[in-house]
């Protein structure tokens, strides 16, 4: 995961303002956490700013891919098992005659579903993450095949 | 609610809708949804007929036929293997299905070793060994519903109320899961770590990891060996299980349990290819077990396939009967691989049961 540092080096360090935002850096902190986007900073569109854009692009390319809690799935390295589904401690309090039990998730909206084979983010809005601000790695513990994982360990 | 008969798991909580298959793993789900893809055609010597005069040309080489073999049967029903069973022993025909559980299931049926339920180890279960399979890619929900499932008296969740041991030659997808209150043994000869395991349980002393895991072995009085192909003399096997508590024999080929409480026994293929000319083989493909020796002398035989969909024998066969996929366009039963009788309901109703084939075939002799 990229740190507010390695955004700061490529913006323009002016502090210009315009992005709305008293300085660069808390512009940077806000990218991170998805509150502000690239194209609230102008002068970054400018050609003499060009090649660091396309650098800001690169690195920020991972962080859309996460959802808010910066859970990645990679579909292509999952089987399907449903190790993720059944651990998680939100599923299991939630729907302990399912998940909970080493079965599909019965709920409607669950945090994550295996469909087709591959596991699949429904709503990460019951997420401990998300909901209690926890750092909480229970369904990539029981990933062999890494295809989950957080931002912060990228 | 639907039952999944890609593995010998047959997880019985698959939905499906028009386009997703939910809670199936990745085998699981593609044989739901590749159902119509590369089905096999009544064939008869390459050339497209229907499906009786399939059946009838199948009667017709196996009435002049001196040494017949039927291979496969894992994907059946136990309905179809029974059938399966009427016309071996109408022909006499020898029968195999490939794997290599044959010992260990004998020593269960006389009692030697005892078994539990998949839904047991969940309940109960305190160190789970998985002794020479790599579970997480050939049954893959099976750990889900043993060891990361919480049970009636395992709450606490696999971390705190569960004791992984992975016995394997290689560092598998199932050993990399032995993190937090698990060990994972890299051995070539599982009858010498058997043997130490004995020891230690028994008072004696061994390594440091063996001492470990006995002492948590010692903790429970429920405690099981989901055993694959352990390679140890069968003596040792029945005595390990003895002193750890129960056996589930993990073989993921999906009705092979029923192949062998249904006949009891099994020819390897290997060994009776050259004492027979004719090979039926329902719903596998013996391309997919056998060794090159053994193909080229397969290819020379009379072969009659029964299955659902073209395979690499499917290619070479004389005779060629499509039939319908077990447990998704037709219903039986099926034993799971803890020997748990599993009723299948199709969600699709299409073509004809190896159940009825066989039969149709039964009755032309």
């Amino acid at each position: 995961m990229p740190s507010p540092m390695d955004i700061y080096k490529f913006l323009p360090k002016t502090n210009c303002k315009l992005c709305g935002e008293q300085t660069c850096m808390s512009f940077a902190f806000k990218l991170l956490k998805g509150e502000k986007s690239l194209n609230d900073c102008k002068p970054l569109f400018e050609k003499e700013f060009e090649e660091n854009r396309r650098k800001l692009e690169e690195i920020l390319a991972v962080i859309e891919k996460a959802t808010e809690t910066g859970l990645v799935v990679n579909e292509e390295l999952c089987i399907g098992c449903g190790n993720c589904v059944v651990v998680c401690p939100v599923h299991v309090y939630e729907d302990p005659k399912g998940a909970g039990s080493g079965y599909g998730v019965k709920l409607e909206r669950p945090i994550l579903r295996v469909e087709n084979g591959r596991v699949r983010v429904v709503d990460v809005g019951l997420c401990r993450r998300y909901r209690d601000k926890m750092i909480c790695v229970a369904c990539r513990e029981c990933c062999p095949t890494s295809a989950i994982a957080f931002l912060e360990e990228l | 609610m639907w039952t999944c008969t890609g593995c010998s798991c047959l997880c019985e909580d698959v939905e499906i809708d028009e386009n997703t298959v939910r809670h199936a793993c990745r085998i699981g789900a593609e044989l739901f949804r590749g159902r119509s893809i590369s089905r096999a055609e009544p064939l008869v010597e390459g050339k497209r007929t229907d499906i009786d005069s399939a059946i009838d040309k199948a009667v017709e080489i196996l009435k002049e036929s001196k040494g017949v073999a039927i291979y496969g049967l894992n994907r059946s029903t136990l309905e179809a293997q029974r059938e399966a069973l009427k016309l071996a022993e109408k022909l006499s025909a020898f029968v195999d299905n490939g794997s290599e559980f044959g010992r260990i299931v004998e020593a269960i049926f006389e009692g030697l070793i005892p078994i539990t339920t998949i839904e047991d180890v969940r309940d109960y279960a305190y160190v789970q060994f998985y002794w020479r399979c790599d579970v997480h890619n050939s049954m893959p929900r099976l750990m889900a519903r043993t060891y990361y499932a919480r049970g009636k008296k395992r709450q606490r969740g696999y971390e705190e109320d569960r004791y992984l041991v992975v016995v394997d030659v290689r560092k598998s997808h199932t050993a990399m899961l032995a993190k937090k209150n698990a060990s994972f043994f890299k051995t070539e000869n599982d009858a010498e770590l058997i043997g130490e395991f004995i020891k230690a349980i028994r008072g004696g002393v061994a390594s440091g990891d063996v001492m470990r895991v006995v002492r948590e072995v010692k903790k429970s009085e429920f405690n099981v060996i989901l055993g694959g192909q352990i390679d140890a003399p069968m003596k040792l096997i029945e005595e390990f299980v003895k002193e750890v508590g129960y056996f589930v024999p993990l073989d993921y080929r999906t009705n092979s349990m029923g192949f062998f409480k249904t006949f009891g026994r099994r020819d390897e293929l290997e060994k009776i290819v050259e004492d027979i000319d004719t090979l039926i083989v329902v719903g596998d493909d013996p391309m997919d077990d056998v060794g090159f020796d053994v193909m080229k002398s397969i290819l020379k035989l009379k072969i009659i396939v029964i299955t659902p969909k073209i395979s690499f024998i499917s290619k070479f066969a004389d005779v060629v009967i499509p039939s319908a996929i077990s447990g998704l366009e037709c219903g039986g039963k099926m034993l799971r691989c803890d020997f748990k009788e599993v009723e299948l309901k199709p969600p699709f109703k299409e073509g004809f049961s190896e159940e009825k084939i066989l039969k149709s075939i039964n009755g032309g002799l």
